[in-house]
């Protein structure tokens, strides 16, 4: 065959495909009119007829499906994580954006290149969210893909987080999950014998060796509001960022997370939205408490289908981006939060 | 293709350095080869340079769209050796955004090794497709300094972080069998600077770099950089707080002028006024065992200053390295 002939072949092919898709939107597209057709039908007959009242059964998959529940409680804002100590750079990025109203250097003459847009919150969102994603995501897909690697994708992502803020706000969060799950959730698995079954014996076998392994490296859990004001130096950070050997795990949130959503039965869809949509729930209460906006502004942010959108776009970027692919998507990032640490007043921990 | 011993025809832009301490205890190459576009040229020097230099060059001074540049270095038990470039490293317009040009380098740092990277940035073009890759293997008690920076272009054309996508990954993992663990990653740094936006309500490229100009990312691991790294943790710790006032009174800033700085506090009295002016931001962190430092810059220039600056200040890599740093 040549090679135009294979060329046509292929394109035959394509074209086949696409028509048969056609075909099939086309098909779907009139089995659902008729499914609402029917449905008007019965809904003009059920008002013809007042005394024969028919309420559609409640859904069970709703009602009984524990995935739904532990969706709302793990994205649930009282869900003791501590996220509130942190902004994510948030509070950083305020104080280095500021215009510079009492430290103008007089030979500063030559004025920047092109001026950053003052400081906003409709600025730093996707900036955060970018970023947050493009680090992290592909961790919690991965361990929700395969609970199973949870160790080791705690270990490879230590040694990606290489600012001292943001391990500490990793880890923090990462603990508090995991005593969570030992102190709260995973009490409440379903029995092995139940529909999910081995649900209960899978997290066991995975989470419990993670926990020794944690308390073996005697990494005592740092609480959010260890104060290691004004210093950089290893005690404070944690045992896995000295010159040392590093500790087998760490317990970082984005696997953990990955982990116990994929164990309670959400769906990779859902995790990865909570996940993010966590990050941005977290984000506008530490704006609000920066005093960027009230409470009815937040509501408003988070409400905003720009938001929805932005989550799914970058969900659908790091669907497939393995975690040897992950990186820093919005590098000055790293700058604001590795630099939290030299604000001179800090409400946040990072 | 992770062998560290490449079969000897090697294909184009390979290219394999292999430094060992001679018996006059000075660092030689064993081994240096390379194949277009790659070009690696080691200066004749005195015997009693303290690391053997290697130029990374390129044909032309820069990467053309689909150049694939693939280097293995090897430095052996107490071998030194120093890589720099001579000036930017340049990647060249892709004609397709399909066509990627890539840099990958792989090296291995023995016992007792050291291995210095100071090249130049790079400059990526308007339209360029850059992946780099930079793998190390780290020997327990090897040392190794890297710098990684890249810029945002040809500012004097107007670029400003205008190309296609630039992919930047440094690795540094312990050797395997060197200890009972056995190759273990301890940092990975990537950037990921894609000028495709997953939706039209996010940051373009250049919108996210923040009229940061250049930016760069030192890594420090081992013994023999142990003082330099920490030099920087403490530079790191004693910045100004961004937001405090000087309440002292005009007499005690006097006096402090009369009674007089020592060399270091002038210097970094010096530097800090440059990182103000300048706009230029940085943060250091211990990180697994490695220093890692963070800086950008609005302008190139600057980050070039700075980090110079700061390695001559410390002092470590003219000492052990000798003077080949920019």
């Amino acid at each position: 065959m040549s090679q135009s002939q294979h060329g046509r072949a292929i394109s035959d092919e394509a074209q086949a495909i696409e028509n048969e898709i056609a075909d099939l939107e086309r098909r779907l597209a009139e089995a659902k009119l008729k499914q609402r057709q029917a449905q008007q039908q019965r809904n003009s007959t059920q008002e013809s007829e007042p005394n024969v009242i028919s309420f559609p059964s409640p859904s069970q998959t709703i009602l009984h499906s524990p995935a739904n529940h532990f969706l709302l409680l793990l994205s649930d804002s009282a869900l003791p994580l501590g996220s509130f100590a942190f902004s994510s750079g948030l509070e950083s990025y305020l104080a280095h954006n500021k215009p510079s109203s009492f430290s103008p250097s007089p030979s500063s003459s030559k004025p920047p290149r092109t001026k950053p847009p003052p400081p906003s919150f409709t600025s730093f969102l996707p900036l955060s969210l970018s970023s947050y994603a493009s680090t992290t995501l592909p961790y919690v897909l991965a361990a929700h893909r395969d609970p199973a690697r949870l160790a080791s994708l705690d270990d490879t992502l230590d040694a990606t987080i290489v600012c001292t803020v943001g391990r500490r706000a990793s880890v923090a969060q990462g603990r508090a999950l995991l005593s969570i799950w030992e102190r709260s959730l995973s009490a409440s698995l379903p029995p092995s014998s139940s529909a999910s079954a081995g649900a209960a014996a899978a997290a066991a076998a995975i989470l419990k060796p993670f926990s020794a392994l944690l308390r073996s490296a005697g990494a005592a859990a740092p609480t959010s509001s260890s104060s290691s004001v004004n210093s950089s130096t290893s005690t404070s950070t944690g045992s896995s960022s000295g010159w040392n050997d590093p500790p087998p795990v760490s317990a970082h949130l984005p696997p953990l997370f990955g982990a116990i959503c994929a164990l309670v039965g959400l769906s990779l869809e859902q995790t990865a939205y909570v996940y993010l949509l966590s990050h941005v729930k977290a984000l506008v209460s530490a704006a609000v408490r920066a005093g960027m906006f009230g409470p009815y502004q937040a509501q408003k942010t988070l409400a905003r289908r720009q938001v929805q959108e932005i989550i799914a776009a970058v969900v659908e970027r790091e669907w497939e981006r393995g975690v040897e692919e992950a990186g820093q998507s919005v590098p000055v990032m790293d700058l604001w939060v590795g630099r939290h640490e030299v604000l001179y007043s800090r409400i946040f921990n990072g | 293709m992770n062998s560290p011993f490449p079969k000897s025809s090697s294909a184009a832009g390979e290219g394999k350095i292999i430094a060992r301490l001679q018996p006059d205890g000075v660092s030689g190459l064993e081994t240096i080869t390379y194949q277009y576009p790659l070009k690696l040229i080691s200066p004749s020097k005195p015997a009693e340079d303290k690391s053997v230099l290697v130029f990374f060059l390129s044909y032309g001074g820069g990467l053309v769209g689909g150049d694939q540049v693939d280097l293995s270095i090897q430095v052996h038990p107490q071998a030194k050796l120093t890589i720099v470039t001579q000036g930017h490293t340049k990647v060249f317009t892709s004609t397709k955004p399909d066509i990627v040009t890539r840099q990958t380098l792989r090296a291995q740092v023995a016992s007792g090794g050291a291995l210095c990277l100071l090249p130049d940035p790079v400059q990526p073009f308007a339209g360029s497709v850059y992946e780099q890759t930079q793998i190390f293997k780290l020997a327990k008690d090897a040392s190794l300094c890297l710098l990684d920076w890249v810029t945002q272009g040809r500012s004097a054309r107007g670029e400003d972080w205008s190309f296609v996508r630039w992919l930047g990954r440094n690795e540094v993992w312990t050797l395997p069998g060197d200890d009972d663990s056995g190759g273990r990653l301890l940092v990975r740094d990537s950037l990921i600077l894609d000028s495709a936006q997953a939706h039209p309500q996010m940051k373009t490229l250049r919108e996210s770099m923040h009229a940061i100009g250049i930016m760069g990312t030192l890594i420090l691991r081992g013994p023999l950089m142990k003082s330099l790294g920490d030099f920087f943790l403490a530079e790191f710790a004693a910045l100004p707080r961004i937001g405090a006032r000087d309440w002292r009174s005009e007499n005690a800033k006097k006096a402090e002028v009369i009674e007089g700085l020592s060399a270091a506090e002038t210097w970094r009295r010096d530097r800090l006024k440059m990182e103000k002016d300048s706009g230029l931001l940085w943060s250091a962190a211990l990180v697994r065992g490695c220093v890692v430092v963070k800086f950008g810059a609005p302008e190139v220039e600057a980050g070039r200053i700075w980090i110079g600056s700061m390695l001559v200040q410390e002092g470590s890599i003219d000492e052990i390295f000798g003077d080949h740093a920019p």
